[in-house]
């Protein structure tokens, strides 16, 4: 699997950084964040709610209304500048070469429109298909996707459908335009526990088959160690760590990935009680001096209070933390 | 939704029997009674009185009355008018289509400016135009009836001459009843410029009666939009590359419609009833203005026909957006 450093990765985010101008002033959501993900790679973005994590993905499909506003030194798509481009080749490239799916799948699907009504309207906008060709591709894809008797679910209403067959209508309707890039906006995180595991295969498995990239946002460690080539950790809206994901599951260097990693009830087998990070993430209006993780931090230092720690090569990855845990891998 | 077809239409019988009980009952209420109105000043004699109210049938115990009144409607009998002897349903339909013709028109109007205001609105929340679609419907929302068709009056009949002060058409025109729609029947007739007379004196009156469910729309449809642009599915329409207008006028008006439509046709209940004010300001015979009349004469039977023939209406049209609304929503249609 190639590392994201490959000579011209598919999406490449320097300094990506998301603000809200409220009546409390201007608050940043995302700041910070760089990250590369190549052609066919898994790479999974982890983190606590309230990390940045949605936002920054929604930015990248220019998802971002009208209050917020989008800035980064760099933001490119398969050659093409997103920053500069306007918005009706944006939104061409959004649902067609990058597509994403969301956490709650019911109410993902408008309530009012039948499942093949949905997945139709995109493959009319992004593959021109019409008429008897239409229907076909769209029994296929369902198909593809796992659905059973997909000819007759096409007339079926979302509320018709349980969770998993929702999240599963909706990879359909995201796999519709030919992704070469699929993000994955916690897509399990609302389904059963058996249901999950089929979606992430089911996720894997299209992945594979297609050659696509894949962005996977999740706060569930386990599903990053399983699926993921390269993981990229998230705090408080910045990029805190990222590297090769065994790297990181073997060697954490970010104090932050270490504790989550700790948090892991099957890394906690023996002890008596399951380790926690003490606190909550800072809210978007209070972030501290410093290092953002600092007041949750077991090893802060004077200079972790008070300067702002730069995202630095470090090995095979980057990490953001003047004193990080062991030796670069 | 067959289930759901059932409960509804099963509301309507008993929302129809307590109309009956309703309007018979108020009407009594009124001091006075249609015999001492039909006198006039003149006054009449106590045995006088008593032989009239006894030929009228008004003599009888009040349950006596209720009951005969009841059968009547049983079998189609809407009663007499006390004071023009014709009979009520015949003077009821001859009027209708002048107050139908009203409301449409008017409701018509409202949807046209309200929805797409309402939409405006949400769509450029917190814009000066959202402000200003909103001022101007509270605005709307709390004018005075009368006063505004006054105003109204005034400016553009009036002052500028731009229309006729009252009634449905020109004098100098006869237009042969057929439909009692005078558009249609203007149209159907060999008058030239029938049509425009008709259409010229529907303006002002349509555009009063108009603003009250203008306002009211334009709010419902900006609320609705607004709570259905933060849905999730309008983030997956965005996130599949369709355009604004796609999201917006498809996928998010479709839902949006859901609570709209059930207030536009609540709408038009409350104009069909309440095209009174109206009606009396531009002297345009319909319904609103036949009851009026009624009120003063005393005139028992013609009221509680006629009040209870347009109440009858409301129910019809409020089932009528019942329906509507459950085939709206895909997820009442597949109730079982």
């Amino acid at each position: 699997m190639t590392t994201g450093t490959a000579a011209a990765p598919l999406l490449e985010i320097a300094d990506l950084a998301v603000g809200f101008t409220t009546r409390a002033g201007h608050l940043r959501a995302v700041d910070g964040v760089s990250l590369t993900v190549a052609d066919g790679e898994i790479v999974g973005i982890v983190g606590e709610s309230g990390s940045g994590k949605s936002v920054a993905s929604l930015a990248v499909m220019g998802l971002i209304d009208t209050a917020g506003t989008v800035t980064a030194t760099r933001l490119r798509f398969a050659g093409q500048d997103l920053l500069t481009l306007g918005a009706r080749a944006r939104r061409r490239l959004a649902g067609a070469e990058i597509a994403m799916i969301f956490q709650e799948p019911m109410t993902s699907l408008n309530p009012c429109f039948t499942v093949g009504f949905q997945l139709k309207e995109s493959l009319r906008v992004h593959q021109r298909l019409r008429g008897r060709a239409l229907t076909a591709a769209a029994v296929a894809l369902l198909d593809q996707v796992g659905i059973p008797d997909p000819a007759a679910r096409l007339e079926a209403f979302p509320h018709q459908m349980s969770g998993g067959m929702c999240q599963r209508v909706m990879i359909a309707i995201a796999l519709a335009g030919n992704p070469r890039l699929l993000i994955a906006d916690e897509p399990t995180t609302a389904l059963d526990v058996t249901i999950q595991k089929q979606i992430l295969d089911l996720l894997v498995a299209l992945q594979r088959a297609r050659g696509m990239a894949l962005i996977l946002i999740t706060h569930d460690m386990g599903v990053v160690a399983e699926t993921c080539d390269r993981v990229v950790v998230m705090y408080a809206g910045q990029v805190v760590e990222q590297r090769p994901a065994r790297a990181l599951f073997a060697r954490p260097r970010h104090p932050y990935t270490a504790a989550l990693l700790d948090a892991l009830p099957e890394r906690a087998l023996g002890r008596r009680r399951l380790p926690t990070i003490p606190g909550v993430v800072p809210g978007i209006g209070d972030r501290p001096d410093g290092c953002l993780f600092h007041p949750r931090c077991a090893r802060a230092q004077d200079v972790c209070r008070t300067d702002r720690p730069a995202l630095a090569p470090d090995g095979a990855g980057w990490v953001r933390c003047p004193l990080p845990l062991g030796d670069p891998a | 939704m067959l289930r759901y077809l059932i409960t509804r239409v099963g509301l309507v019988v008993p929302s129809f029997f307590g109309l009956t009980l309703l309007t018979f009952a108020m009407i009594r209420l009124i001091p006075g009674d249609p015999v001492e109105v039909l006198a006039g000043e003149r006054g009449m004699s106590p045995e006088r009185h008593a032989e009239m109210m006894a030929r009228l049938g008004l003599d009888q115990p009040v349950l006596t009355q209720y009951a005969t009144y009841l059968g009547n409607l049983l079998s189609g009998d809407f009663g007499i008018s006390i004071v023009t002897r014709t009979s009520v349903l015949e003077e009821f339909l001859t009027l209708f289509p002048a107050t139908i013709e009203l409301s449409v028109a008017a409701i018509t109007i409202a949807v046209a400016i309200g929805l797409p205001a309402g939409i405006l609105a949400a769509v450029r929340r917190r814009s000066v135009l959202d402000h200003g679609v909103m001022a101007v419907s509270l605005t709307g929302y709390s004018m005075p009836i009368f006063w505004w068709g006054l105003i109204l009056i005034l400016v553009f009949s009036v002052e500028l001459g731009l229309t006729p002060v009252s009634g449905r058409i020109s004098a100098f025109f006869w237009v042969e009843p057929v439909t009692g729609f005078l558009l249609i029947d203007s149209l159907l007739s060999d008058e030239a410029g029938a049509f425009g007379s008709a259409l010229h004196h529907l303006v002002l009156p349509s555009i009063v009666l108009s603003t009250l469910p203008l306002a009211v729309i334009a709010r419902m449809t900006r609320s609705a939009m607004l709570e259905v642009l933060g849905e999730d599915y309008i983030r997956t329409a965005r996130a599949k590359g369709l355009g604004a207008g796609r999201v917006i006028g498809l996928h998010a008006l479709r839902n949006a419609l859901i609570p709209v439509v059930t207030v536009i046709g609540l709408q038009m209940g409350v104009l069909l009833a309440g095209a009174i004010l109206t009606e009396t300001i531009f002297a345009w015979p319909g319904i609103g203005k036949w009851l009026v009349e009624s009120i003063h004469r005393r005139d028992y039977p013609a009221l509680q026909g006629g009040i209870l023939l347009v109440a009858s209406t409301v129910i019809m049209i409020n089932l009528m957006v019942d329906l509507l609304y459950g085939l709206l929503n895909p997820r009442i249609r597949h109730q079982r």
